[in-house]
């Protein structure tokens, strides 16, 4: 040996603290007797080898004795055993501290197989004097002394479990024994837990009511054990979920009221005998609360009380949780007949329609509640970690479990086997799902193992996972076990979805080749359980998706799993696949959409859900495919401004021209940046005000480019000098005037000109030609646009295009009627500066009035009672009515400018063309309540996002808040709620509008809050 | 689910059950039915039994016709009356829409959203209601009027009476029907009864009303009378009321009873009184939904019609009564306005929202009212600060306008139907020229 380098050999045998761990070696060998050499080779076996020596120097300093009766000198074993017992736990160290003698545990030659649940109930009842052939076994021992010896002896025998799971040749391949050993321990427990509470409640020194020892034997008390270890898949630290269940033996003897009193009683000793504090720490928490109503319920009930419970209240997780219950302790015939009573509720919860969503919904929420900063090294809860085995596990076992009683097992591996034995997975993954789940179960006994804590949080400095990695035999340094942990995660994420989606391609393919053999029966259930109305359809959308040799074809057949899991997320699955599909053939052989598909996740992830949730995009992007790469990042998806699209647009018409063959083009633009502002709206890179904004850049430009486009093009000898000595201006109206258009809107427009010098009439054709024009370009009938020239003097029936002068003539005439209200809104930009500007300082004149008389306020109040009676449609529901109802955009926009025709003369801030900025106005100037303002702003605000949203989703526009569940459906997952909560949007609806109504109908119409407004008969 | 299921799949069977009724209530509080033959009922439990909503008073919005009940096996109940000539059974719904979501305008999803709002808080609610009722020899009104079937008074034991005979008769079916009567005699009125349930948490108490009333005109009918609830039939005898005893329970504790407390009512029940008192004239138009129910609630006699609180004070609106020694888990308030013609759920929601409202926002309880309210002169009343309850249905429905209380309560749908079918009410009242106006006018005018 070379003794020359001692320091070097320590490093070599894994120590760290080199110096100390020298010091302790030589001590060590003075007081065992065993040289240095063997010390080390012993202690290099350890998983933490400085930690070992210093354990195994304290048991030596204090207690010498045990190590020599053990014959820690002439057993080699025995010191490579406690070597590794020691470096792996310091839990376990500090019980043999306390309980020297049970080194001699150790000390046997061979590793014994693993004990069986009797003996282990045997040896814990004798522990505390109970005699484990009695029906009901009861305790000699008492109080806190029958606690510490029993849990003297569980921890003597889980020393013995420790031992046989680090000296295995591979702990991920004895690890589902461990787990059943440590449950069949945990069972025996509760079961001399049992032994000590029969024995507590007969005596005068427990708390509460005092049973006799008859009462006791008639008390039948059975516990059920729930979770990990109702599966017998136990961890070494970790709660134990119970469910207790009573009777009485006999009626005439105990009464069942009393039998369920004794029975509490003897649970609640049962459980602080296993975890209050004592001298001997406590083991892990007995937790009852999976019973029925949780903590509020009573801890103990009748089965027929459970059995009530569950067919009326219980939820359908309780149900799920019902799938591992088993009978562990106490009355065996009582529990058993608890199990098989509620086991086939577990399978009739599966028939519930949504239950796939709800138990990921359930999933997600488990995930928000993770700390952030822990979410990476989470080995249960994390992403990939062991809970998404058991998810995906529990998922494919309640789609298929009702039809197919051979995958029902409560334990994940054994159901991993059976789902693969029964076809429902592929061989390969169901090994490969297997390996990893047994390797992080593995890490997280070690982590738990260490300190005997319930933990599943992987630590992240390099000295602890470099541990972490001797522990658990993964990797040889801390790299490496970071590098095969973090694979495996990916691995389950990748499993999942290649488990749930990869089937169905292959049962849409009807390709049996890799082992399953999903019928295309058991493929329409899965489609069904997720989402898919039409699986028949879905499947041939699969099959045509996924066939042939091509590149495209493989890289779809790789990608559809999680396609079809994100389309199944959205409120229209089959819509989605149809579209995919239709996206996928008109890009099939762009390169750049492969490359997307392939490596972009995040605009795959988008493509899915814009068209699983929106037909207005679908539809658009069948025409303009190209706009899918627009998702990889948000730069393709802001606004363009009204230059660059200016520019864009004066190019096209002058290559194409004459207009006529220029407009296709300059519409096709249209459509691209409709489709842009629509997408990036639908994925939260805009907000409604951006769109906005950009539905305004779009429609000047292009209005400013037909209009001097048709105005050059004009022919001079029809209209000799007008081109020269005509101004003409488009005025915009309503939304658009106010710069709050949307994607729902129309664009309303006025025309003015003025003749300098072209003569009256000519100057009047000339202008009247121009307008038709422009109203016959702009008809686009893939995506309609309409121009209404409603709002201008006289409506319908006045002329088209007027001379500004005699749109002074009209307003001086007739003003403050509704058309000097629509010039509110009204904003001159287009066209000929010198007009516009004239045009504006005439529209001021008229809407902004010096004063404004009662008979004038009178008459606007009247005018609006006359429109709500006739402007909405036959039957239409005034309640729903987005644009024209109660309280919705249109009560809001009149009473905002009832408040600017009177107030904006003396308030310049009142003087703007956006509804929402002179509300906000308004209320800075006090001239309505903040509270209110706010109030009609969301009712104006939400009936607006409502309306878009519905032709987003739809591809058609309503002014009706939709009565369809299916409709209501898609548009809430627009407007941002979650699945099923069609009835919510309705009610925030109908709340928010109508106390905007009331708003309305006091500042409106002057309605006094004492006499309340009334729904007359006639209105409603 | 599935045992119950089971069992009343094997019940029709085994009693060779011909028809199963299906129940559920209207907005007004009608009990509306749909006969089942027996092998319609196993795909009913699973897939619901689709109607016309729109043909159902108040249910949906005109345009969605398509609802879907689900009949709750737990209810399920051969009804007693049939004999046993093609037996019949009852089971009350759950209204679905077509995707599954409970339906807003099913009364009964209403107090379910209202009591799951007390679960939040921690509560659970029981109620004990005193259905009085009236019990006449024909619904016939010509000739003057209904007739009662006797001239007795309040609890008088009518010898040979139909009265006597028609309670024994009526709790015996309503106890064959798993509903426990608590009490039942014969009250102030001619031909006016009471029987009073058993105190159960609100939800079945709702539909044992429901139930109640539909024994109370079967029984009616096999002995040859008409039973009425509706509020104030004759203008010189006594209205019938439904006065309810409320309590909140935390768990197996009352929250109402404090035994340290002024009338033991704990600070919880102060406050609770306090919101039943501060909004009670917003709910008056559901807790006193008809026109006919503001002659009873304005026509002397006991009815409570100014909004205070007395212990054992019979003219008070809310009353706190005695609790007996050691009977903490019984301590109660006793709301007096509501009559016999409302709708349970809907009643039973605003009362419970109403109290909440007063625990969350700490309510103090106004001073209590020991004198006999009726015989104060109205000065007196304004001064101790006794407000009136609307005086008309057309009064309480413009109060309830403005409650958002009510509106969140009931749900915007149902709020603005019950506005809309009451206000109708109130204007074809309007429109009638009543004998009382005939008589005053037409000669002197």
């Amino acid at each position: 040996m070379q003794r020359s380098n001692p320091l070097s050999q320590l490093a070599k045998a894994g120590f760290s603290d080199l110096s100390t761990a020298s010091a302790r070696i030589d001590e060590l060998e003075i007081i065992s007797s065993v040289s240095r050499d063997e010390l080390i080779s012993c202690l290099a076996r350890a998983a933490d080898p400085d930690r070992a020596l210093g354990h195994l120097l304290d048991i030596a300093r204090d207690n010498s004795g045990v190590l020599t009766a053990a014959n820690f000198r002439s057993r080699e074993s025995l010191r490579n055993t406690l070597a590794k017992v020691l470096g792996a736990s310091n839990g376990l160290a500090e019980f043999l501290k306390r309980e020297p003698e049970c080194v001699e545990t150790l000390s046997s030659q061979e590793v014994r197989p693993l004990r069986d649940s009797d003996a282990y109930s045997t040896l814990l009842l004798a522990s505390v004097g109970a005699n484990p052939v009695d029906y009901q076994p009861v305790a000699t021992a008492e109080g806190e002394d029958a606690w510490v010896l029993m849990r003297r002896q569980y921890r003597r025998l889980l020393l013995e479990i420790c031992r046989y799971d680090l000296l295995a040749e591979s702990a991920t391949e004895v690890f589902p024994e461990v787990a059943r050993a440590l449950s069949d321990l945990a069972g025996a427990t509760l079961e001399a837990g049992l032994a000590i509470g029969r024995r507590t409640v007969t005596l005068d020194s427990g708390v509460g009511k005092k049973f006799t020892a008859e009462q006791v034997s008639l008390t039948k008390l059975a516990v059920i054990a729930m979770g990990k270890c109702g599966a017998r898949e136990l961890n070494y630290v970790s709660d134990v979920d119970v469910i207790f269940v009573a009777e009485t033996a006999d009626e005439n003897m105990l009464s069942p009221d009393d039998a369920i009193a004794c029975a509490s009683r003897i649970a609640t000793e049962m459980m602080r005998a296993i975890h209050d504090p004592a001298s001997e720490p406590a083991l892990w928490q007995v937790d009852p609360n999976l019973r029925p109503e949780g903590k509020q319920g009573p801890l103990v009930r009748t089965l027929a009380s459970h059995l009530a419970y569950y067919d009326r209240w219980a939820k359908s997780w309780e149900f799920q949780a019902l799938l591992k219950a088993r009978a562990i302790a106490g009355d065996r015939e009582l529990g058993e007949s608890y199990v098989s009573s509620t086991r086939p509720l577990v399978w009739t919860s599966a028939s519930r329609t949504n239950f796939v969503d709800s138990a990921r919904s359930m999933r997600e929420r488990v995930m928000q509640n993770i700390p952030t900063d822990e979410v990476e090294f989470q080995i249960k809860l994390g992403p990939g970690g062991l809970r998404d085995v058991e998810f995906t596990v529990q998922l494919l076992q309640l789609v298929h479990g009702q039809q197919t009683e051979a995958i029902r097992s409560a334990a994940t591996l054994t159901a991993i086997d059976e789902l693969s034995a029964g076809g429902f997975i592929a061989r390969a993954d169901a090994a490969e799902l297997s390996e990893a789940y047994r390797r992080l179960r593995v890490i997280e006994h070690r982590l738990q193992l260490r300190d005997l804590r319930r933990t599943a949080l992987v630590p992240n400095n390099p000295e602890d996972l470099r541990w972490l990695s001797r522990a658990s035999a993964i990797g040889t340094n801390a790299e490496e076990f970071i590098h095969i942990w973090e694979d495996t995660k990916e691995r389950v994420r990748q499993l999942h979805l290649k488990i749930f989606y990869a089937p169905l391609l292959l049962a849409a393919a009807a390709i049996g080749e890799s082992g399953t053999t999903l019928t295309g029966e058991q493929a329409s259930d899965r489609l069904r359980a997720i989402g898919f109305k039409d699986a028949t359809g879905a499947l041939s959308h699969i099959a045509a998706l996924s066939k042939g040799m091509s590149r495209r074809a493989t890289i779809q057949r790789n990608l559809l799993p999680i396609i079809l899991a994100w389309l199944s997320e959205g409120a229209d699955p089959d819509y989605g696949l149809l579209s995919f599909r239709r996206v996928s053939d008109s890009l099939a052989d762009t390169p750049w959409y492969l490359r997307l598909l392939r490596d972009g996740s995040g605009a795959a992830l988008r493509l899915t859900q814009l068209l699983s949730g929106s037909k207005f995009v679908g539809e658009l992007l069948e025409s303009i495919p190209e706009a899918v790469s627009w998702l990889e990042g948000d730069e393709d998806l802001t606004i363009l401004s009204e230059q660059e699209l200016t520019d864009e647009l004066v190019a096209l018409a002058k290559r194409h021209a004459p207009i006529r063959t220029a407009m296709p083009h300059l519409l096709q633009v249209r459509r691209r940046e409709v489709l842009r502002l629509a997408m990036g709206s639908l994925t939260d890179v805009l907000t409604i005000a951006q769109v906005s904004v950009g539905l305004s850049n779009l429609y000047r430009a292009l209005l400013g480019v037909v209009l001097e486009t048709v105005r050059g093009e004009l022919d001079d000898e029809d209209y000799p000098g007008a081109r020269g000595a005509t101004e003409f201006a488009i005025v915009e109206l309503g939304r658009f005037g106010g710069g709050e258009l949307s994607l729902s809107s129309d664009l309303d427009l006025m025309y003015v000109y003025r003749d300098t010098g072209a003569g009256q009439e000519n100057a009047s054709k000339f202008s009247e030609k121009i307008a038709s024009e422009l109203s016959s370009l702009f008809a686009d009938p893939k995506l309609p646009l309409e121009i209404d020239l409603g709002l201008r003097p006289e409506g319908r029936s006045g002329p088209r295009v007027r001379s500004l002068d005699s749109y002074r003539a009209y307003y001086e005439r007739w003003s403050l009627t509704w058309e000097a209200q629509a010039l509110l809104r009204a904003r001159c930009a287009i066209g000929d500066a010198k007009l516009c500007a004239e045009f504006t300082e005439l529209a001021d004149e008229i809407r902004y009035p010096a004063q404004l008389t009662d008979d004038q306020i009178r008459e606007i109040r009247r005018l609006k009672a006359r429109v709500e009676a006739e402007r909405l449609p036959q039957g239409a529901d005034p309640t729903r009515h987005l644009k024209l109802g109660k309280g919705s955009i249109s009560d809001v926009e009149w009473l905002v400018q009832l408040l600017q025709l009177k107030h904006a003369a003396e308030h310049p801030s009142l003087r703007v063309q956006s509804s929402m900025q002179a509300l906000e106005s308004a209320a800075a100037l006090d001239l309505i309540d903040r509270g209110d303002e706010l109030m009609l702003r969301e009712a104006w605000m939400l009936a607006s996002s409502i309306r878009t949203a519905y032709l987003l989703w739809a591809n058609r526009s309503s002014d009706i808040l939709p009565t369809d569940r299916n409709d209501l459906e898609g548009l809430a997952r627009i407007l941002g709620y979650g699945a099923g909560m069609t009835s919510q949007l309705e009610q925030d609806y109908l709340a928010t509008t109508r106390k905007a109504r009331t708003i309305f109908e006091r500042d409106f119409f002057g309605f006094k809050p004492e006499e309340p407004a009334r729904y007359s008969i006639e209105n409603l | 689910m599935n045992k119950q299921r089971d069992f009343v799949l094997r019940t029709i069977e085994e009693r060779g059950v011909k028809f199963v009724r299906l129940w559920f209530t209207d907005v007004v509080g009608t009990l509306k039915s749909v006969a089942l033959a027996p092998a319609e009922v196993e795909g009913a439990f699973t897939e619901g039994i689709g109607f016309d909503g729109s043909a159902i008073e108040g249910f949906t919005r005109t345009s969605e016709s398509d609802l879907l009940a689900f009949p709750d096996p737990s209810t399920f109940q051969i009804l007693p009356w049939r004999g046993n000539i093609d037996p019949t059974a009852r089971m009350f719904c759950d209204i679905t829409t077509p995707n599954g979501e409970p339906a807003v305008s099913d009364p009964r999803n209403v107090l379910k959203r209202s009591l799951a709002k007390a679960a939040d808080m921690g509560f659970t609610f029981y109620t004990h209601p005193e259905i009085e009722f009236y019990l006449l020899k024909s619904a016939d009104t010509e000739n003057g009027g209904p007739v009662p079937v006797d001239r007795a008074g309040y609890f008088d034991n009518v010898a040979g009476g139909t009265a006597h005979d028609f309670r024994r008769q009526s709790v015996r079916t309503l106890e064959d029907l798993g509903i426990s009567v608590e009490f039942s005699h014969h009250e102030a009125g001619h031909g006016q009864n009471e029987i009073d349930l058993r105190y159960a948490d609100a939800l079945t108490t709702a539909d044992n009303i429901m139930t109640f009333r539909t024994v109370v005109k079967e029984v009616a009918i096999s002995q040859g009378v008409h039973a009425t609830f509706m509020p104030k039939p004759f203008s010189d005898q006594p209205g019938s009321g439904m006065h309810t005893h409320l309590s909140l329970f935390e768990g197996d504790t009352n929250a109402f009873y404090d035994p340290a407390a002024r009338h033991q009512l704990s600070k919880t029940g102060r406050a609770f009184v306090a919101g039943l008192l501060k909004h009670a004239p917003e709910i008056t138009a559901v807790t006193n939904q008809y026109v006919n129910s503001y002659k009873r609630l304005w026509g002397g006699g006991e009815a409570p019609s100014f909004v205070c609180w007395g212990h054992n004070n019979r003219s008070a609106l809310v009353r706190v009564p005695m609790f007996k020694p050691n009977k903490g888990q019984s301590a109660r308030v006793e709301f007096r306005g509501m009559d016999s013609a409302a709708n349970p759920y809907l009643a039973f929601s605003v009362l419970l929202a109403a109290g909440l409202k007063g625990i969350e926002n700490d309510y103090e309880l106004p001073a209590e009212a020991e004198d006999n309210v009726w015989e104060l002169t109205d000065h007196e009343r304004r001064a101790l600060g006794y407000d009136p309850l609307p005086t008309s249905l057309d009064h309480a429905l413009a109060v309830m306008q403005r409650s958002e209380l009510v509106a969140e309560t009931l749900g915007e749908e149902v709020f603005a139907y019950s506005i809309r079918n009451k206000s109708d009410e109130v204007r074809r009242y309007r429109q009638q020229v009543t004998p009382f106006e005939l008589n005053s006018l037409l000669s002197v005018l």
